[in-house]
């Protein structure tokens, strides 16, 4: 009945345009708190690791010979000097933990955009030409995904020798099998769409086919994906780095510094608790940050 | 079922292949000629070199090495260690039973706290107490465990003295001859007084380490099931034919929401294993974890070799087996092939 005052509001409000879709995100991310606060901690983290030489005091292999092992200054026998104190060779710990940031940050991102790269190519490569291809990538990635993560990348370093650049290779290696059965499954559930078909109905490509048809729809897992992987990326990079098989010193990287702080664990605390704490905090605001992605572009993934 | 079965296991075995090559092609990279590393810097006469090479077989073509390799391999030859002379295979089976306990007993751990805890969560949504866990399991979840084992020792062993740093028992007081290989078990069978309480300690901290994750993962995973099961129709149907709620939660819900849980548990094994090389290591657990670790160091390329084609061996079998007990639980997955 058009005389009904409801139908007619309601077609008063169709009319208004729809929010767009990035208003639509942004609404349903700030629904959940703990993501927004992920966000902001994470903005922060970036923020240290990008302008670290200027935010921090110090330089992060300058050592203070006379101040050696010295606690955090709300501890006694602190020095405001040296805000979270110093390590055993008298470096400042807060300026380490600042350019640690920016180690873990690189590798983390590093790692998420070969291992999305990659990813994208040979998931897409394995969904549009099937056979022998698909079989050949497919049985490559269960081959990886059989060996223990930290184990498998501990073989890679192992063979290619310690350093920054071979922890991004392998911690790379680790986490590629996932991405690439991710897109994979995506564009094959996308391939048998309709709009696919008319796609190619009207002439396109294989490769506009699944660059520009397929692929943008089965972006939003694989961002989701991508956000959670560099949480994963950041603690595997930081086993391997405690492990000695990751960036070699004097590089302040967090696992390292936790790994140089085993000695002191009876004597000084705190030298063993900052690194942890800084890698704790960075991969809980990633991963908040995650779950709020994952709500707000995928509904269908919800957390109930 | 048997067709699944026999799919599923033929998909293992170019998987199996796959490993063996990689891993001969990996120790292959690796800088150094094992030769010169046994030799040592005073090197030795030409005749003697060749007459080593011809020992390790490395005059032979490399298909042919490769072939003797995976002859070995199936053979149950995995190498020899470069620093013990011990065979690689021996080694780790002597090994593994610690790493085996230790694995074990973090997933009992997380079984036996993390399942309750998730179905309570889900019963009391939105109630402190879901929340405290919904965050407690995000932390526990983001953990680097090589820290929570340094801050535990801080905490509970250095500051509280309640557990050894290190170790699996007191070697001081006690020593047995392993039967089972698990030590809580042969502390028991030993007759010693304290030799069980001994071992239990030395099990705390490392099982809560490498429990953690597994835990955390646990208690997300069996609370979003058991949500999602408890508004099924089935359960309104319990309800409504006027069973109990307990009933109703143990017979009908929790049944059917443990069925993916089950997956999980499996699926963490090859991240157990993981755990464990860190775990081992911070508590000087002697498995097969800190061994691995150690032969790094002591450039002993054939025994890492060997370990690693050895754990990655068992994470497949487990994972295979997991498979068919899950076609067993679930009858929907073996029918829907």
């Amino acid at each position: 009945m058009a005389s009904d005052p409801q139908v007619q509001a309601g077609a008063v409000e169709a009319v208004q345009a729809p929010p767009s879709p990035l208003a639509a995100f942004w609404a349903s991310f700030c629904e959940n708190r703990g993501a927004v606060m992920g966000l902001a901690l994470l903005s922060l983290i970036i923020f240290v690791a990008v302008f670290a030489e200027w935010v921090s005091p110090y330089s992060p292999v300058e050592q203070f010979r006379d101040f050696t092992k010295l606690p955090p200054v709300w501890v006694e026998g602190g020095n405001w000097h040296y805000l979270l104190g110093t390590d055993a060779l008298g470096r400042d710990t807060l300026t380490r933990l600042i350019f640690g940031a920016r180690v873990s940050l690189f590798i983390g991102l590093t790692v998420m955009v070969v291992s999305v790269i990659l990813g994208v190519a040979l998931g897409l490569a394995a969904a549009a030409l099937g056979g022998i291809v698909d079989v050949m990538i497919m049985r490559v990635m269960d081959l990886i995904l059989s060996v223990p993560g930290l184990v498998l990348a501990i073989l890679i370093v192992a063979v290619m020798g310690p350093s920054l650049t071979n922890t991004i290779v392998a911690v790379t290696a680790v986490f590629l099998p996932r991405y690439v059965r991710l897109v994979r499954a995506s564009a094959l559930s996308e391939l048998g769409r309709d709009y696919v078909t008319s796609a190619r109905v009207a002439g396109a490509g294989p490769l506009r086919l699944m660059v520009l048809t397929v692929l943008p729809n089965c972006l939003a897992p694989l961002i989701v994906q991508a956000a959670l992987g560099v949480s994963e990326a950041i603690l595997e990079a930081a086993a391997l780095g405690f492990l000695g098989l990751g960036a070699q010193p004097p590089v302040a990287e967090w696992g390292a510094m936790l790994a140089d702080s085993r000695e002191f664990i009876r004597s000084n605390p705190w030298i063993v608790t900052l690194p942890g704490l800084a890698i704790l905090v960075t991969v809980i605001s990633i991963n908040l940050f995650g779950d709020g992605l994952r709500d707000a572009l995928d509904p269908k993934l919800k957390r109930s | 079922m048997l067709r699944f079965l026999l799919k599923r296991l033929a998909l293992t075995i170019p998987t199996f292949v796959a490993l063996m090559f990689v891993t001969f092609v990996a120790i292959r990279m690796v800088p150094g000629d094992p030769v010169e590393v046994r030799t040592g810097e005073r090197g030795i006469s030409p005749e003697r070199l060749a007459q080593f090479r011809h020992e390790l077989g490395l005059d032979q073509p490399v298909w042919k090495q490769f072939t003797d390799y995976a002859w070995g391999l199936l053979h149950g030859d995995f190498g020899t260690s470069v620093v013990t002379n011990e065979r690689v295979l021996t080694e780790f089976v002597q090994l593994f039973p610690a790493t085996l306990e230790l694995a074990f007993f973090a997933m009992v751990f997380a079984i036996l706290i993390g399942i309750p805890a998730g179905v309570i969560a889900a019963l009391k949504r939105g109630s402190i107490f879901d929340q405290t866990l919904m965050g407690l399991s995000l932390t526990g979840f983001s953990m680097p465990i090589f820290w929570w084992g340094l801050l535990l020792i801080m905490l509970v062993s250095e500051r509280l003295g309640w557990t050894p740093v290190s170790g699996r028992i007191d070697l001081i007081k006690f020593y047995f001859e392993p039967v089972t290989g698990f030590m809580l078990i042969d502390a028991l069978l030993s007759d010693q007084a304290g030799a069980f309480k001994s071992a239990f300690h030395h099990l705390m901290l490392p099982m809560i380490v490498l429990g953690t994750v597994p835990l955390a993962t646990l208690a997300r995973m069996t609370r979003s099931s058991m949500l999602e099961v408890l508004s099924e129709d089935y359960v309104r149907t319990a309800y409504a034919k006027g069973l109990s709620p307990f009933r109703v939660i143990g017979m009908h819900a929790l049944r059917n929401a443990l069925i993916p849980v089950v997956t999980i548990i499996g699926l963490q094994v090859g991240s157990l294993m993981a755990g464990a090389v860190l775990t081992e290591t911070i508590f000087s657990w002697p498995g097969v974890g800190k061994w691995l670790i150690e032969s790094i160091g002591r450039r002993d390329y054939p025994a890492l070799q060997g370990g690693i084609l050895l754990i990655s061996s068992i994470v497949i079998v487990v994972n295979l087996t997991v498979d068919m007990l899950y076609g067993f639980i679930n009858p929907r997955i073996r029918h829907g092939q």
